[in-house]
């Protein structure tokens, strides 16, 4: 491709890698479908030449001829295409799901920032479609050579139509392709607006349970009727452009093939090729229409493909922001059970203990379950600790008493059929039955009832700081609850510490305290 | 627990299309007309040529070629122009359609009764109403014009090889029990593996989405390398069946070879015959084996989008599904202001396990009762059927003595745990309460829930993207917005389930505020767990294991030293 030049390097690699890593499969497919093309262009000489030398001549031992190796070119037409097709099958495979893999673990990397709702689609459509490129390759490479073949059979006939054939084809294509940018923009447009309107769809049966809590079915209904329309105003406009191109290009491609079958008819009416040449000429004519198509059409597949792959590259090279972890402003001491109450901007304090050792643990505040039974969600290692006291603690015994399955019971959607109270009582199951050396919590009880509450404080002080235990814990809150258990409540303020002390004293003594905490 | 959504059958989704189609007749006449002109234009010149072949062979003179040229240039001009109006017809009568079916089925999603939702799960809808459109879309746009020209061009080649003679078209139909044959083989292997295939290729986004998705338990617990393997153990599953699937369709195109060969072979064979005989031209022979040797193309188009064909038909058959879900019609009763009152209400989700036995409480005209109890009480039922969302066995829920199945959607106004912000422009997202709301009207609801200050100060102010792919709110501004779009609706009953218990401690006591502010002077029913909540109710009510159990004041309750005491020490931690 004469635009390889200018495109942004970021695709150029990742297809270029794609072409790279399966060379060899790449190599024998486009070889193979090569063969199937060449073949595919003798089809009509040999139809050509079978009329004029056995159904013209009446003699049935060339009849037996050419009917006999009409049946070894399909042979070796299928044959090759089988083979051919499946090595690349095989490598489109491989490459998309590698370019998956790639994405999945950019994105699966600490501190790489990608939203995840492209991320679904990159590693899904746009993996598959960066990997077409596999497929299109050997495609165009058969057009071309099915193109060669058909100009030198005519040229056997008589140079003349060869020639029509080999100044004809790439100045057919040249002018078509003026108008493959207009067809490009308007496609795009089409996808765009279909994909606004699906994402319109999914946003408002994702949001049903509130929207119908304010009776909006309606105004959500005509949101989604205007969105569909106006995706139906683009797909015909893009219908519309398709349309025109498609009659410009049949048109060019059967004036083509006509002026070349008019041409020989008028050669054979004149005496300089015989009959049958005539009609191999008219079976190469009309085949010829084939690899116009895809010579035609292999632009905007490239375009497509590289489209992809840009979106790939620019996940891929997503650089992954420096470590956050830094120097917390406190730290619980050996055994030590510290309340931390924070005025603002919680989650930038958190970054700064996650340093990435697996003495410690940041649990996450929202609780995220995945897919797979209770037990798989809550024991992640299997040096964990003892489960049984572990639900306990965090008041999940309910949740599993709650389930005939108990423990195996499976967690359906990311776990929307429990409650929030629920889920937080697993997460938290979860954050001490990994029992890191420091645990971090964030408020971790902001969706269970008060009673639930103090089992669950009493629960992480048994659990973590018996006497003689060395394990910290650093909670977050402003929970009273939780913070009367705390062994030492710090005050911070902008990442300064403003007060220190017991939640008792620090009730008792600090009205500004009292307001932040007491409720 | 998840009962799917029903998918029609055959004779349904046959039924609705061709309904629509005989709604478009017009439109479909003209669409087959344009695709009838573009087949026999493209047939027409190679039985012509084939006449030439004759015209050579009894040495005519050169002047015979100019009708046939004319001819030729002629109905390349018409078929050029027929075949762009097909395939801009063929696609313009499909969207349409798509459209039609398209926004139906998202209206009825819209309408579904929260049980059935509740039953079959939202991921099959969301495929539906995503996924499914977004398949038929492309295929109506890309597959469906080219189809429908091949199976057009298919039979006219046809007919013109019975024109030139009954003979040779009867040769040229020689394939067609090979061809059917060949389907016959593949169908049944493939569909199964394509089944396999689509489940796995689900299973792969699935676990793709919930590692996106949990990507933050994912890093906390160090668990990128199993999740990873799970993804290259879904996605290598996935890509393990698309090659063996892909090996059986090589084998398919083997057995169209054959068919094509046996196809070509006998016309040619026949032919010979036929010239020998006498009846047929050697013209005519080489005009049907043209025209048959043309047909590969198109008739392969057809048979290898077979599988995509069979899929989007799947797709409609979905959607067309859904169509047929009963959505029962909304109550239009309008009330102003008015009273709550449950009747001696039971409920149970399980025959064995009651959940609410004999529940009677009225909410007066302008009053807050508040419902309190530790989990698993009964509150969020409670207030599911007063919303009318669930229906009590026995007892009844009324508002202004009116049932409130028969009330009209937004007179009782719920605001549930799940919160979601509406993918667009902030100011749409609140004006799907009302969407005849003035930007003073917005504007006025927003700052009663104390939302303005903040919703002014983000970067385009009210007209600042938010939800799905635009400004990323908090947890307490995403419930905001929806005591926002409360305060806009200004419902005659407002219902809030623990509206604030996900926001985190530290916003929690703003968003009070914000449904103190909300809520003022309306009929409102508050499921709370934070007690500072109830605290400020004109009335409280303690549900314990489905029954009342205490009901009165927040003072009289607390001195009365019963449960909502204990609740209550145990929240004010002073112990």
């Amino acid at each position: 491709m004469t635009e390889s030049g200018q495109l942004p390097a970021p695709a150029v690699n990742v297809l270029w890698r794609a072409v790279s890593r399966n060379r060899w499969r790449l190599l024998a497919g486009c070889s193979l479908i090569a063969l199937h093309q060449a073949c595919e262009a003798t089809v009509p000489i040999v139809i050509g030449e079978t009329v004029d030398l056995a159904v013209a001549s009446g003699s049935m031992a060339r009849l037996a001829l050419w009917v006999g190796l009409l049946g070894l070119l399909f042979l070796l037409l299928t044959t090759a295409y089988r083979n051919g097709a499946r090595q690349l099958m095989r490598a489109l495979a491989d490459e998309s799901h590698a370019l998956r893999l790639e994405v999945a673990a950019k994105v699966l990397t600490p501190r790489v920032d990608v939203r995840t709702g492209d991320v679904l689609t990159i590693s899904t459509t746009d993996a598959d479609h960066a990997s077409y490129l596999l497929d299109y390759v050997p495609r165009i490479v058969g057009a071309l050579v099915a193109t060669a073949v058909s100009a030198v059979g005519l040229c056997l006939i008589s140079v003349p139509l060869g020639l029509v054939v080999l100044v004809g084809t790439p100045v057919v294509l040249i002018a078509m392709q003026r108008a493959a940018p207009l067809i490009t923009r308007r496609v795009a447009a089409r996808q765009e607006v279909a994909g606004r309107a699906s994402s319109v769809a999914t946003d408002l049966v994702t949001g049903l349970r509130p929207l119908r809590g304010i009776g909006a079915q309606e105004a959500a209904d005509a949101r989604y009727r205007e969105v569909s329309r106006e995706s139906l105003r683009a797909t015909l406009l893009a219908a519309r452009t398709q349309g025109g191109f498609q009659a410009a290009s049949t048109m060019v491609s059967t004036l083509l093939a006509g002026g070349i079958a008019i041409l020989a008819g008028w050669f054979a009416l004149t005496g300089r090729i015989s009959a049958g040449e005539l009609v191999t000429v008219i079976g190469l004519a009309a085949f010829l229409g084939e690899p116009f198509a895809t010579l035609s059409a292999a632009p905007s597949w490239i375009a497509t493909s590289r489209a992809s792959a840009d979106r790939i590259a620019e996940v891929l090279r997503a650089p992954s922001a420096p470590s956050t972890a830094g120097h917390p402003p406190v730290l619980p001491t050996s055994g030590e059970c510290l309340g931390v109450v924070v005025e603002t901007d919680a989650a930038s304090l958190l970054r700064l203990y996650d340093d990435g050792s697996p003495d410690v643990l940041v649990a996450p505040h929202y609780p995220e379950l995945f897919s797979g039974t209770i037990r798989e969600n809550i024991v992640l290692s299997e040096k964990s600790g003892d489960l049984d006291r572990v639900l306990d603690a965090s008041a999940a015994d309910d949740v599993v008493a709650a389930h005939p399955d108990g423990l195996d019971h499976a967690i359906a959607e990311r776990g929307s059929a429990l409650s929030g109270g629920q889920r937080q009582r697993l997460a938290l199951a979860r954050a001490l039955l990994a029992g890191p050396r420091l645990l971090v919590l964030h408020n971790p009880t902001t969706a269970v009832d008060a009673v639930t509450e103090h089992a669950i404080a009493r629960g992480i002080r048994d659990l973590r700081h018996r006497p003689g235990s060395t394990l910290g814990t650093l909670i977050v809150t402003t929970s009273p609850a939780l913070l009367a258990v705390t062994d030492r409540v710090v005050v911070l303020r902008d990442g300064e510490i403003v007060a220190t002390g017991t939640h008792a004293s620090l009730a008792a003594a600090d009205p500004a305290y009292r307001a932040a905490v007491l409720r | 627990m998840s009962a799917a959504l029903p998918v029609a059958t055959a004779r349904q989704t046959g039924g609705w299309l061709f309904g629509q189609l005989r709604t478009r007749r017009l439109e479909l006449a003209g669409t087959l007309l344009a695709g009838l002109i573009g087949a026999t234009a493209s047939v027409v010149p190679v039985t012509a040529l084939g006449r030439l072949v004759d015209l050579v062979r009894e040495d005519a003179a050169p002047a015979a070629l100019i009708p046939i040229a004319v001819l030729v240039i002629v109905a390349a001009l018409v078929g050029g122009l027929a075949s762009g109006a097909t395939a801009t017809l063929v696609s313009r009568l499909g969207e349409r359609i798509l459209a039609a079916l398209r926004e139906e089925t998202v209206g009825i999603a819209l309408r579904l009764p929260a049980t059935v939702l509740d039953r079959t799960g939202r991921g099959d809808l969301l495929s539906r109403v995503g996924a499914d459109v977004a398949a038929i879309g492309t295929a109506a746009a890309e597959v469906l014009p080219t189809v429908i020209s091949a199976i057009l061009l298919a039979v006219l080649s046809v007919t013109a090889m019975f024109g030139l003679d009954w003979r040779l078209g009867a040769a040229g139909l020689a394939a067609l029990p090979l061809y059917l044959a060949a389907l016959r083989w593949y169908l049944p292997r493939s569909a199964p593996v394509y089944a396999r295939e689509r489940i796995a290729i689900g299973e792969r986004s699935q676990m793709l989405m919930e590692s996106l998705q949990g990507v933050r338990t994912v890093h906390a617990y160090r668990l990128e390398a199993r999740h990873l393997a799970g993804i290259d153990a879904a996605s290598a599953r996935a890509r393990d069946l698309s090659v063996g699937v892909f090996t059986l369709f090589t084998r398919f195109v083997g057995r169209i070879n054959r068919a094509e060969l046996v196809g070509l072979a006998t016309i040619l064979v026949a032919g010979f015959w036929f010239v020998r005989s006498g009846w047929v031209t050697v013209g005519e022979t080489a005009a049907a084996a043209v025209l048959f040797h043309r047909l590969f193309n198109p008739v392969g188009m057809i048979l290898f989008t077979f599988d995509e064909i069979q899929e989007a038909g799947a797709g409609l058959a979905r959607l067309v599904g859904v169509g047929t879900l009963r959505v029962a019609a909304a109550g239009e009763v309008q009330l102003d202001k008015a009273d709550l009152a449950l009747d001696h209400v039971c409920f149970e989700y399980d025959a064995r396990v009651p959940v609410l036995r004999d529940i009677t409480l009225r909410v007066a005209p302008g009053e807050r009762v508040a419902l309190v109890g530790s989990t698993g009480a009964g509150k969020t039922t409670v207030a599911s059927i007063a919303a009318g969302i669930l229906r009590p066995p026995c007892g009844t829920a009324s508002a202004g003595g009116v049932p409130v199945d028969e009330l009209a959607p937004g007179v009782i106004a719920v605001i549930s745990q799940e919160t979601h912000v509406f993918a667009g422009p902030l100011i749409e997202d609140v004006r799907l309460a009302r969407p005849s709301a003035s930007v003073e009207e917005v504007r006025e609801a927003l700052a009663t829930v104390g939302a303005l200050d903040w919703a002014l100060a983000l970067p385009s102010g009210l007209r600042t993207p938010v939800g799905e792919g635009g400004h990323p709110l908090t947890a307490a501004q995403g419930q905001q917005l929806a005591l926002a779009r409360l305060v806009l609706l200004d419902p005659a009953v407002a219902i809030l389930d623990e509206a604030t218990a996900e926001a985190g401690s530290a916003g929690a006591r703003a968003l009070e505020e914000s449904a103190l502010a909300a809520t003022r002077g309306r009929t409102t029913l508050l499921v709370a767990h934070r007690l500072t909540q109830a605290a400020t109710a004109d009335r409280i009510v303690v549900l314990e294991e489905g029954a009342v159990l205490e009901e009165g004041t927040h003072d009289e309750l607390v001195t009365a030293g019963g449960r909502y005491a204990e609740l209550w020490k145990a929240w004010q931690s002073r112990s």
